[in-house]
C-alpha cells in the first residue's frame, strides 16, 4: 500500500507542476517495454500487449455507456466487429480473395470513416435504451451485435466462413507499422489517449449528467438533463472507441480477420474487464482489461481430458468467474481504488486538521 | 401576477383518478400550500408539473406564460421550475459537491462534446461553477461534507443536500415534496427556516407539500388542501383552517396521526 502512495504522491507531484506531465511521463515509460518484453521473454508478449492495448480501448469505451451511464449492453462487441471490416474492407484491393469486397482506401481514411461508420452503428444499437432498461436492453443489444456477426459470418464479400486477409498495414512515408513492435506504438498511442479522452468527459458536465443518469434517471430529467440525448450519446461515444479499436485490429500484423473474434465469448471477456474492474471507474477498468486479457491468453488452450475426450475449459471458467465476480466482488478493483483514494483524503485532511490546531495553539 | 396557471389538470392511472379536474394559480414571490391526507395526489401533482407523468388530455398548465402541459421534464427545469422528491432521489454514489453541480446543469455554457475538443475551456468554467457551489454549499451548512458521497450523509443532511440540488438549478420556482418528513419538529422549524431566507436570498416562488399541518399553516400565504385528487378548499391558513370540508377530509380518515389533530386544534 505505502508502494502505492508512492505512486500515487509521485503522479499527484507531476499534476501539480502540469496537467499533461502525468500522462507525458506514462507515454515515455512505456515506450521501452516492447525492446523489454523482447529481451526477457519472446516477441509474441508484444502482441500479447498489443491486443491488451485493444482491450482497454473497448473497455474503457465500455465503462462510458455501462459504467458512467449504466445502461446495459452486450452489444458492445458487435461494433468491434462494425469497426474492423469496415476498415478492412474500404482498405483492402479491389478483387481480393474469395469475393472479399475491396475499394482501395488509403488506410488514414479507411480507419476514420470505420469510426465514423461505427459511430452511426452505436446510434442504432443505443436506440433500444430509450424504451427498454436491465435485462430488456440486454437482450436487444445482444440480439443486435449478435446479427452483426452471423452476417459476417454468411457474407462472402465481408469473408464469411475464410475471413478476411491480407489486410494492409498502416504506414507513414516509407515507414509501414507491420510488425508487433512498431504496431504497438500505435495501439499504445490509441488506448493512451482513449484513456485521457474517458476521464475529459468524466469530469465535465457531460460526465456528470450520464452518472445523474445512471444514479436516478427521473431525478435526472428533472435536473434538466435529456435523457435520450445523453442516453445516445454515450452509446455514440463507446461506438468510436470499438470503432477505433476495431479498425486497428484489422489492420494489425498478421492482417487477419475472421468473424470468430467477434463472438459472446469475445462479449462476455469484454464484460468482465469492466465487472472486474469495477463499474464506472476508468482505472479499474484498465487494470480489468490488462488482468482478464493475460488470463484469456493463458487459459486459451487449457484442455482437460474426460475419459479421453478434450474438454476446453475456458468459456465454463469465464463464465463462472463473472458469477462469482458480480456475487462477491460487486465494486471490482474499482472499489478497491475508491477506497485507497478516500483513505488518502481522509489521512491528508486530518494531517492538515492537526498541523492546523498546533498552529492555532 | 401568477407565475404558475394549471387549469383543468387531471391524472388517471388505469381505474383511479389520481388528480380530478384540479385548477391552482400560484402568484410570483409567494409561498403556497398544498395539504391532503395520504394519497389525495400531492405528490403525482408535482410530478405532473415537472413533467414526470404526463397530464390527461384537457389539461393546461402554463409556467411563466409558457405551455409545458405535454413538454418533457428537461424542458421544464430549463424552464426555472425546480422541485425536491419526497423520496429525494439524491445521487448516491455522486459527491455532495458532484450532486449539486448536476443541478446547474441547466445552466452549462459549453457543449456536450466539448470535453473532447475544447478540455482547456471546459476546466475554466468548471472551476467557477465549482466555486459557486462550494458557496451555496456553505450557506446551507454542508460545505465540509461536499466530498462525501451523498449516500453517505445523514437524514437531515440528505434534506438538506435535495433542497441545495434544486437551488442550485437557479429556479424561479420550487417544488417541495414534504421537505421535513422523519424530522424531528424542531429540525423541522430549522429546515423551514432555512427555505424561507433561501427564497428572499434567490427571489424564489414556492409551493410547499406539507402533512404536518402547523408548519404550513405558519409559512403559507395560501393553502390548497386536496382529498382524493380534488381540490377541496382554498385560501388563507385561518379560512382553510375553519373549513368544514377539511376538516371533514383530514377527520373522516380516523387519524392515528396525533400531530395532525394537535395541528388541527391549534
Ligand atoms: N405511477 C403510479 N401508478 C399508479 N398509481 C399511482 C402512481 N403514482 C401515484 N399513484 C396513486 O395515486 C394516488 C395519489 O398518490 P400520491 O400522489 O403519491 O399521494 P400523496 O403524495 O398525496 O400521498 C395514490 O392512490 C397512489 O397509489
Ligand atoms: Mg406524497
Amino acid at each position: 500500500m505505502s508502494f502505492l502512495s508512492k505512486i500515487t504522491d509521485f503522479f499527484e507531484y507531476l499534476a501539480k507542476r502540469h496537467r499533461l506531465l502525468p500522462w507525458v511521463f506514462a507515454y515515455v515509460a512505456l515506450i521501452p517495454l516492447p525492446f523489454i518484453l523482447s529481451a526477457l521473454f519472446n516477441e509474441y508478449l508484444i502482441d500479447l500487449v498489443n491486443r491488451i492495448c485493444l482491450f482497454i480501448l473497448l473497455a474503457v469505451g465500455l465503462n462510458i455507456v455501462k459504467g458512467f451511464c449504466g445502461q446495459v449492453t452486450v452489444g458492445h462487441i458487435g461494433l468491434y466487429a462494425i469497426g474492423a471490416v469496415t476498415s478492412a474492407v474500404l482498405s483492402l484491393e479491389p478483387g481480393g480473395f474469395g469475393g472479399a469486397l475491396g475499394f482501395g482506401w488509403p488506410i488514414w481514411l479507411s480507419i476514420p470513416s470505420a469510426v465514423l461508420v461505427t459511430a452511426c452503428a452505436g446510434l442504432i444499437i443505443g436506440l433500444p435504451s430509450v424504451r427498454l432498461e436491465g435485462a430488456y436492453l440486454a437482450l436487444a443489444t445482444l440480439g443486435l451485435g449478435e446479427s452483426v456477426r452471423i452476417f459476417i459470418a454468411v457474407t462472402p464479400a465481408l469473408g464469411s466462413s475464410t475471413g478476411l486477409m491480407m489486410i494492409p498495414a498502416p504506414s507513414i512515408g516509407s515507414y509501414t507499422f507491420d510488425s508487433f513492435t512498431s504496431y504497438y506504438y500505435l495501439v499504445m498511442t490509441a488506448a493512451l489517449v482513449g484513456i485521457y479522452f474517458s476521464f475529459s468527459i468524466l469530469q465535465s458536465a457531460t460526465g456528470r449528467a450520464f452518472q445523474a443518469i445512471r444514479e436516478d434517471t427521473i431525478a435526472a430529467s428533472v435536473n434538466g438533463i435529456n435523457i435520450i440525448k445523453y442516453k445516445l450519446l454515450a452509446f455514440v461515444l463507446s461506438a468510436i472507441y470499438a470503432g477505433l479499436a476495431g479498425a486497428l485490429f484489422a489492420h494489425m500484423p498478421p492482417g487477419y480477420l475472421h468473424h470468430n473474434n467477434f463472438t459472446v465469448i469475445e462479449m462476455v471477456t469484454l464484460l468482465l474487464m469492466v465487472v472486474l474492474g469495477g463499474i464506472g471507474n476508468v482505472w479499474g477498468g484498465v487494470i480489468g482489461a490488462i488482468v482478464v486479457a493475460i488470463a484469456y491468453d493463458q487459459t486459451k488452450d487449457l484442455v482437460f481430458y474426460f475419459m479421453d475426450r478434450p474438454i476446453v475449459i475456458q468459456p465454463l471458467v469465464f463464465g463462472l468467474s463473472m458469477v462469482l465476480l458480480v456475487m462477491y466482488m460487486p465494486r471490482g478493483i474499482g472499489g478497491w481504488i475508491e477506497d485507497f483514494q478516500r483513505n488518502r483524503r481522509f489521512i491528508r485532511k486530518s494531517e492538515e486538521r492537526a498541523s492546523g490546531s498546533t498552529r492555532n495553539t | 401576477m401568477a407565475l404558475l396557471e394549471i387549469l383543468n389538470l387531471s391524472k388517471s392511472f388505469g381505474g383511479l383518478q389520481a388528480i380530478n379536474n384540479v385548477s391552482l394559480s400560484v402568484k410570483e414571490n409567494t409561498v403556497h400550500g398544498l395539504i391532503g391526507p395520504n394519497g389525495s395526489g400531492k405528490s403525482t401533482f408535482f410530478n405532473l408539473i415537472t413533467g414526470v407523468y404526463q397530464p390527461d388530455k384537457g389539461s393546461l398548465i402554463e409556467f411563466n406564460k409558457v405551455d409545458i402541459t405535454d413538454k418533457p421534464a428537461h424542458f421544464i427545469a430549463a424552464q426555472g421550475l425546480a422541485r425536491t422528491f419526497q423520496l429525494l432521489r439524491l445521487y448516491g454514489e455522486l459527491s455532495v459537491l458532484e450532486n449539486v453541480m448536476v443541478g446547474y446543469h441547466p445552466h452549462t455554457k459549453y457543449g456536450l462534446l466539448a470535453p473532447l475538443f475544447m478540455g482547456s475551456e471546459v476546466r475554466r468554467q468548471d472551476k467557477l461553477v465549482k466555486a459557486e457551489m462550494i458557496e451555496l454549499l456553505e450557506f446551507i451548512g454542508l460545505a465540509e461534507h461536499a466530498e462525501i458521497p451523498a449516500a453517505e450523509l445523514s437524514g437531515g443532511q440528505r434534506r438538506l443536500l435535495a433542497l441545495g440540488r434544486a437551488i442550485a438549478m437557479r429556479p424561479k420556482m420550487l417544488l417541495l415534496d414534504e421537505p421535513g418528513a422523519g424530522l424531528s419538529p424542531v429540525n423541522v422549524d430549522n429546515l423551514m427556516a432555512t427555505i424561507m431566507t433561501l427564497k428572499e436570498r434567490y427571489n424564489l416562488t414556492i409551493i410547499v407539500v406539507e402533512h404536518i399541518l402547523k408548519v404550513v399553516m405558519s409559512t403559507c400565504e395560501t393553502i390548497s388542501v386536496l382529498d382524493h385528487g380534488q381540490k377541496i378548499s382554498e385560501g388563507n391558513p385561518d379560512f382553510v383552517k375553519n373549513d368544514p370540508a377539511v376538516i371533514e377530509a383530514y377527520l373522516g380518515k380516523e387519524m392515528a396521526d396525533d400531530d395532525i389533530r394537535l395541528a388541527m386544534n391549534s
